[in-house]
């Protein structure tokens, strides 16, 4: 037998006792989340109905314990195909050739590679760094490129109605016939806009962010990025967007607790929510994005908080705009539109408002939940006005980056109840 | 008395084993008959003829008919001498620490290898400077000469003084010279006579005495870092931390840095063939043992220095290395959490 044999037999060895391993380990996490103490037990009994001897002689009782013997066998593989199911769910680690993703040397045939019409060298060996995964077909109409055994949400394309939750930076790309009040002017994707625009609006300097501060001014000059200091994803205390993200795509996010980049909502830093696996495509009012929200304003782990890290003066949290640049929280008119408010705390308080009319969740009009789970289809006092319930995160096919037209929103005149009118019905009444 | 002489023959007893082993390990000068190398090829020990000089149109012929084997092993022994056979004409079962020659000259494959004048045609692709050559970070006087081959030796190639261009005369006298200690200081001194030019030092490293033939853990090659260094002279672009990135995430895989001692890295414990690393400071003897921190990834860390079965001379298919899925192997070996 060749080295090479030895080897590969070796390997195959390893490679069942790893996955025995892998089996036993996370059957064990499994176990623990779901009523550990009734699984158990139902283990217990199949287990020991199986090694225990068969009490009576007669032949009835030979054939129940034979049958019964049978059903355990059975009820076992059921639970052990279950958990393989299972497990094939909770891991959204990118998987796949590295190929797929990475060159090593910025380097093909000789020659330096270039995606698109972007120029690397690129950030942790991808191709083409965010925008050459993400989006990388911008005339295509995919939403989702699978590439590999690796579904890539796109944020640029050319799919006009099946936008993903963040939007479509298509809209303010510089080589699509751009408007920039349409979106965030990503480098590489738009050109920087002329001031004021090239600082963020409503910016506050030193911010409490996941880990620590924010920049102390914004200069005119720097330009919005994917991640990093200066962008949304990765950590914001880390200034160069690819080690701000760095390692993120490979972590297990099975568990979105914010206590690291690769287990934070998006991969924003420190927020927390529940993640749609398809990033909302064909997405259901019981099965979309949960954003979370919180009306406390003590936390900065929401999605609106992490808006406001950029736009503070926008978001009543003490740590950003608070109550001279929002308004008072509760019960009293506020100077801008707030977020991470309930509909219960709302000037006049809940019963009998115009929010009652807001019943059953939309898709277009997305509220947040103190604890989200993605699959609230219906909308109470409880529920959360955030930054996303008007804006998409990218960029829309609206000014503003709002999620409808505002141009169009007209008083009394919208009986359908869309937009604004979603949450304000009785606004739309004639 | 008895017990002096038996005490002195003990003594003298252990020297010799102790010289047997040692010559064993450290000297390699080539010796034996003359008659086992240079007869054995025409034109070598000739005289040359009065009317007609010798001309050699191909001297890398010279280094290849040592250095190849018409059977599947990878050591040959002339006159005595252990060979290391770079280049099989069949499959060779243990090839060598550097790779062997045969996946780029019988595969046919551009990719799998360097090609070698003498052993395979040009590169269809490369036809002109070697992939980041930067003429900046090549030490040499004459720097590659894109409108000549890849050589063994010279100023095209990896051995010997690459200020001559001639691949013969750049490693003449190097197989007879003293070798010893590996200091980089002459051709002979330095690893695997591999020395850019008099005026740089020459790499570093221990040399296995079988080449890593069948080498394990803990018999194997010692590298150093000056051995990325040493690659620079052709691939600078690759190994130059300014357009590998050094401020922030990396472009292009670094070489010459320690294995960061924390995250997955610090999972990579026990020296792996498949991935060897360099030692900042050389051992006394190879170890098996993988510091993080301190050893640091090199060109070789992934690729094969000749020729390998895989695409881009790695030492295993990139187009079989998965990230979250099962596997352990190339890549993985280090980037132990993907």
């Amino acid at each position: 037998m060749s080295y090479r044999k030895i080897a590969k037999s070796q390997e195959l060895r390893a490679k069942r006792k790893r996955s025995c391993a892998f089996f036993i380990e996370n059957i064990i996490q499994v176990l623990v989340i779901i009523r550990p103490d009734r699984i158990i037990q139902f283990l217990f009994r199949m287990l020991s109905g199986l090694d225990s001897p068969i009490k009576s002689g007669n032949d009835k009782n030979k054939n129940t314990g034979s049958f019964s013997r049978f059903l355990r066998s059975y009820g076992i593989l059921i639970f052990a195909l279950c958990y393989m199911l299972f497990a094939s769910v909770v891991d959204a680690r990118v998987k796949g050739k590295c190929k797929d993703c990475h060159s090593m040397h910025y380097s093909n045939e000789g020659k330096e590679m270039t995606y698109g019409n972007r120029q690397g060298p690129f950030p942790a060996l991808t191709q083409g760094g965010c925008i050459g995964c993400h989006g990388q077909n911008p005339n295509g109409t995919k939403s989702i490129i699978t590439n590999g055994k690796t579904r890539i949400p796109q944020i640029l394309h050319h799919l006009q109605n099946d936008n993903l939750a963040g939007g479509n930076f298509y809209y303010v790309a510089d080589e699509y016939n751009p408007d920039y009040s349409k979106g965030h002017n990503i480098k590489g994707i738009s050109r920087q806009e002329n001031p004021p625009m090239d600082v963020p609006p409503a910016f506050m300097k030193n911010v409490l962010i996941p880990g620590g501060t924010g920049p102390a001014y914004w200069p005119g000059q720097q330009q919005l990025t994917c991640a990093g200091t200066w962008g949304c994803h990765g950590n914001r205390t880390i200034e160069d967007p690819g080690s701000s993200i760095h390692g993120a795509h490979h972590a297990d996010d099975s568990i979105i607790d914010g206590s690291t980049v690769g287990k934070s909502y998006r991969f924003l830093y420190g927020i927390k929510g529940k993640e749609h696996s398809d990033w909302e495509y064909m997405a259901s009012i019981n099965n979309h994005n949960g954003y979370r929200g919180n009306i406390d304003h003590v936390a900065i782990d929401t999605i609106s908080y992490l808006c406001g890290e950029c736009h503070g003066k926008f978001h009543p949290n003490p740590n950003l705009g608070g109550i001279t640049e929002v308004g008072h929280a509760y019960n009293s008119v506020w100077h801008r539109h707030p977020s991470d408010i309930s509909f219960n705390t709302v000037h006049g308080g809940f019963a009998n408002s115009e929010y009652e009319g807001y019943i059953q969740y939309s898709l277009d009009t997305p509220v947040a939940f103190e604890k989200p789970t993605g699959g609230e289809d219906s909308v109470n006092a409880d529920s959360i006005i955030m930054c996303l319930s008007c804006h998409r995160s990218h960029a829309s096919r609206y000014t503003n980056i709002l999620r409808w037209d505002y141009a169009n929103m007209t008083a009394q005149d919208n009986k359908a109840r869309t937009g604004c009118i979603t949450c304000h019905t009785k606004k739309g009444h004639e | 008395m008895q017990k002096k002489i038996r005490l002195i023959i003990n003594i003298l007893f252990l020297c010799q084993v102790v010289i047997i082993l040692y010559s064993g390990i450290c000297i390699a000068e080539v010796g034996g008959d003359c008659n086992s190398c240079h007869a054995l090829y025409p034109g070598l020990t000739e005289k040359p003829s009065l009317v007609k000089p010798f001309t050699y149109v191909n001297r890398e012929i010279f280094c290849i008919n040592c250095h190849s084997h018409n059977t599947s092993d990878t050591i040959k022994t002339i006159g005595g001498n252990k060979v290391p056979v770079v280049f099989s004409n069949v499959k060779p079962v243990y090839p060598l620490a550097g790779g062997n020659f045969y996946y780029v000259a019988r595969d046919f494959s551009d990719r799998k290898g360097h090609n070698v004048n003498g052993i395979t045609s040009r590169d269809s692709k490369f036809t002109g400077f070697p992939p980041g050559y930067s003429r900046t970070l090549d030490p040499s006087m004459r720097g590659y000469n894109p409108g000549k081959p890849l050589a063994c030796a010279g100023s095209n190639g990896c051995h010997g003084n690459r200020n001559i261009e001639d691949s013969f005369e750049a490693i003449y006298g190097t197989h007879h010279a003293v070798d010893k200690p590996l200091d980089g200081s002459t051709t002979a001194r330095s690893y695997r006579y591999l020395k850019n030019t008099d005026r740089v030092k020459g790499v570093t490293g221990l040399e296995d005495s079988e080449w890593n033939w069948n080498g394990t853990s803990s018999r194997h090659n010692e590298y150093s870092p000056s051995l990325d260094v040493f690659c620079e002279s052709c691939h600078g672009d690759f190994h130059n931390k300014d357009k590998a990135g050094k401020n922030g995430a990396w472009f292009r895989h670094p070489t010459g840095i320690p294995l960061p001692d924390k995250g997955e890295y610090a999972a990579y414990n026990i020296y792996n063939l498949d991935a060897p690393v360099s030692r900042e400071v050389l051992p006394q003897k190879p170890g098996d043992v993988v510091v993080a921190g301190k050893d640091t990834v090199t060109c070789l860390s992934c690729h094969m220095a000749h020729s390998s079965p895989y695409a881009n001379v790695l030492r295993w298919d990139y187009d079989d290395i998965f990230t979250g899925e099962e596997g352990k192997g190339g890549c993985l070996i280090c980037h132990t959490g993907k």
